[in-house]
C-alpha cells in the first residue's frame, strides 16, 4: 500500500516536479493549486503527510495550516511548509500555525524526499 | 511714535516669521521620517515579493534540472549531462544573487537577524576546508589550514560565522591563479585571529578601500572577468561588525592578500537579536 501525500502548491511546473519526485519514490501523490481546494481534497482521502506552499491565492498556507490542525480528523496529519519567501520569521510563522516542518524554495532535489522520510517514513 | 509701531510691527512680524520657520521645520522633519519608514517598509515589502517571485521558477529549474541529472526519466549521453550541469549552475549562481541581495537589504534595513550560539570555530573551518579544497584542487593550488583546531569555542552566530569564512576563502581561491591560499589562526589581545593568506593577484593600494562596497569588482588587469556577485566581502564585512568582529586586509599588487577576521573570544550574550541600524 502506498503512502498517501497532498501537495498544496499553485505553480504548475512546481507541482509537476515535486510529484515526479515523490512518485518515483514510491508515494501516492494528490495536489491542488490553492487552499480551499487542498482542504477539499484533504477531507475527502486523509492523507498521511500534507506538503503545504504558504504562498497561495486567496487563502494562504498559515490559514490552511491552522483549518487542518483545527479539524479533528486531519489534527495529527503532519505538515510541511515549503515557502519560497525565506525571509526573517518565515519559519516561526510557520511552525505557530500548527506546520510540523519548513523548507525553503528552492528545494534540493537530491534530498528532498530525504527531508520528507522524516516525517512519513517510507 | 508711528515709527516706532511700524518697528514693533515689523519685530514682531519677523519673531512670528521664525517661529513660524521652527514650527514648520519640525512639521517637516517629522513627515520626512515619516516617508523613509514608509519607504522602508515599501522595500521590505518588495524584497519579500522579489525573493518569492524570482524563486518560484528557480525551483522548477534547479528541480527538473536535478531530476534529469539524477537520470530519473532515462539515461543521458555526456553531452546532455554537460549541458545539464551548466545550467544547474548558472541557475545556483542566480539563487546566490538572489540570497546575497537579500542579505544585504536586510542589513541595510536593519532586519538581519542572528541566532548565537556556542559555535566550534574550528570545526567550522575545517569543514570549510574541506568543501573548497577540490575547487582549489581543480586549479592547481593549494589550500592549507594551520593551526585551526585547538581553538576555543565563541558565542556567534554559526551560520553567519561560517558564511564569512566561505566568502573570503573563496575569494582567495578565486583570485589566486598559482601558488597557494593558507588558513591560520592564533588568539591575541582576547581576539581569536583567523587569517586567510593567498598568492593571488593582489589589490593594488588605491583600491583596497573598494572591496568592501556592494557591486564593486576591481579591475583585475586581465581581460578575464571573475564570476561573482560583487556582494561577498561588502555582506562579509557588514555581518562582521554586526557579529562584533572585523575583517582587515593587507595585501600587496600581483604578490598577494592577506585577509584577517577578528573575532572577540568573549561573544554577544543574547541569545537571538535583530541588528539596528548602526
Amino acid at each position: 500500500m502506498k503512502k498517501l501525500i497532498l501537495l498544496i502548491e499553485d505553480n504548475e511546473q512546481n507541482r509537476y516536479m515535486e510529484t515526479y519526485l515523490l512518485e518515483k519514490e514510491g508515494y501516492e501523490v494528490i495536489s491542488a493549486g490553492d487552499g480551499h481546494a487542498g482542504i477539499q481534497k484533504a477531507k475527502e482521502r486523509i492523507p498521511e503527510l500534507i506538503l503545504l506552499d504558504i504562498q497561495l491565492p486567496g487563502m494562504d498556507g498559515y490559514e490552511v495550516a491552522r483549518y487542518i490542525k483545527n479539524s479533528p480528523a486531519m489534527s495529527k496529519t503532519p505538515i510541511v511548509a515549503i515557502t519560497s519567501y525565506a525571509m526573517a520569521g518565515d519559519r516561526e510563522r510557520a511552525l505557530s500555525s500548527g506546520c510540523d516542518g519548513y523548507m525553503e524554495k528552492p528545494i534540493n532535489p537530491d534530498t528532498f524526499v530525504q527531508e520528507i522520510r522524516k516525517f512519513i517514513g517510507n | 511714535m508711528l515709527v516706532t509701531t511700524i518697528l514693533l510691527a515689523l519685530k514682531l512680524s519677523g519673531e512670528l516669521r521664525k517661529k513660524r520657520t521652527a514650527e514648520e521645520k519640525a512639521m517637516e522633519m517629522e513627515l520626512a521620517k515619516a516617508k523613509a519608514e514608509q519607504a522602508d517598509r515599501l522595500k521590505s515589502a518588495f524584497l519579500a515579493t522579489m525573493s518569492h517571485e524570482l524563486r518560484t521558477p528557480l525551483n522548477s529549474i534547479i528541480g527538473f534540472s536535478g531530476i534529469l541529472l539524477k537520470e530519473l526519466p532515462g539515461k543521458l549521453n555526456d553531452e546532455q549531462k554537460k549541458q545539464l550541469n551548466m545550467i544547474k549552475t548558472g541557475a545556483n549562481h542566480l539563487l546566490s544573487l538572489i540570497n546575497d541581495i537579500l542579505d544585504i537589504s536586510r542589513i541595510e534595513a536593519g532586519q538581519m537577524e542572528f541566532s548565537m550560539e556556542e559555535t566550534d570555530i574550528s570545526g567550522s573551518i575545517m569543514r570549510i576546508s574541506e568543501i573548497i579544497k577540490p575547487i582549489a584542487q581543480s586549479k592547481g593550488i593549494a589550500l592549507y589550514v594551520e593551526n585551526c583546531d585547538w581553538l576555543p569555542k565563541i558565542i556567534t552566530d554559526r551560520r553567519r560565522f561560517e558564511q564569512i569564512i566561505i566568502n573570503i576563502v573563496n575569494n582567495a581561491v578565486k583570485f589566486t591563479q598559482k601558488g597557494e591560499v593558507r588558513i591560520s589562526a592564533k588568539i591575541e589581545q582576547e581576539n581569536v585571529k583567523i587569517s586567510v593568506k593567498d598568492t593571488g593577484i593582489g589589490i593594488r593600494e588605491g583600491d583596497i578601500g573598494k572591496i568592501f562596497q556592494p557591486f564593486t569588482q576591481i579591475d583585475t588587469g586581465t581581460a578575464r572577468n571573475h564570476e561573482g556577485t560583487g556582494l561577498g566581502l561588502a555582506i562579509s564585512s557588514k555581518l562582521a561588525k554586526l557579529l562584533g568582529a572585523e575583517i582587515s586586509v593587507k595585501s600587496e599588487y600581483t604578490k598577494g592578500s592577506v585577509f584577517e577576521i577578528s573575532l572577540p573570544l568573549k561573544g554577544k550574550d543574547e541569545k537571538t537579536y535583530t541588528s539596528y541600524r548602526g
